[in-house]
């Protein structure tokens, strides 16, 4: 057997390892048709694309069961809680921004550094917030840790497609 | 729940409507769609949660692993020429609005 091939069908037991219990058929499937792939090269892209697939199948019921086992409904009500409060700060560090850059036009540098106190100012406070909380409010602090996250993601898929915010 | 009909899908259906009692494996399938495992896969496991495809082990020869094998079920048989009979009407359609045009 080529190194090639041992390193796919490697992957494929590490995945089949750390797949949940439910999805361990389709691991051991993919794993099995290995064997009838002739090429080296086509059982390494074999081995890839189903990794891919069993990551893709496995994290958002991976993602749902923790949620589901980790909240009840106390915990959800914290959690929402904690993504309105991160709404409302982010909502709030806009209009205040906008309000800086209406009375003082000449802090209008370019779009970046609106784009980073739009950013950073929520995100220093959510994190500080979430710290804070930590420990007494956990589930409020998961809400504006999720909101900082959701955040984040947003401010590079927009940077990703509109450029630097131009 | 609805299943998201991406051209893969309709590609993977139709390959099981080549012969739809026949047992498939999964690299044939692939082989036959020109789909690679990451596409196939996932399409395979929404079929299979919608209880439009049936899985099963093929029975173990000795020293030859055994391997997953798929089938439409009626079910799925039933939704897979639903497809197929919609887009041959829609592509009837088109080629006869196509023609008209020119």
């Amino acid at each position: 057997m080529s190194a090639i091939r041992r390193w796919a069908s490697g992957l494929l037991r590490a995945v089949l390892r750390h797949t949940p219990s439910d999805s361990q058929d389709w691991a051991n499937a993919m794993l099995r048709e290995l064997d009838v792939i002739d090429g080296d090269w086509a059982a390494l892209s074999w081995a890839l694309g189903c990794t891919t697939a069993l990551f893709r199948h496995c994290v958002p019921l991976g993602l749902r069961a923790w949620l589901g086992k980790r909240l009840d409904g106390k915990d959800a009500v914290g959690v929402a809680s904690g993504i309105v409060i991160a709404v409302a700060v982010t909502g709030s560090a806009f209009g205040l921004v906008r309000k800086l850059f209406y009375l003082f036009p000449a802090w209008d540098l370019g779009p970046m550094p609106w784009w980073v106190a739009m950013i950073g100012i929520p995100e220093v406070i959510f994190i500080v917030t979430a710290v804070a909380l930590w420990r007494k409010r956990r589930s409020m602090a998961v809400g504006i840790l999720l909101s900082a996250v959701t955040l984040v993601a947003h401010f590079i898929v927009h940077v990703a497609t509109h450029g630097n915010g131009q | 729940m609805k299943l998201r009909l991406s051209l893969q899908t309709l590609q993977v259906l139709d390959a099981f409507l080549q012969a739809p009692k026949d047992w498939k494996y999964g690299y044939d399938i692939s082989r036959n769609t020109g789909l690679k495992s990451g596409t196939l896969y996932p399409i395979l496991m929404r079929l299979a949660e919608r209880k439009l495809l049936e899985t099963s082990w093929e029975t173990a020869e000795i020293g030859k692993p055994p391997r997953h094998l798929y089938r439409l079920t009626p079910d799925g048989l039933r939704f897979a020429w639903g497809h197929r009979l919609s887009r041959s009407t829609g592509r009837v359609s088109r080629t006869a609005f196509s023609g008209a045009k020119s």
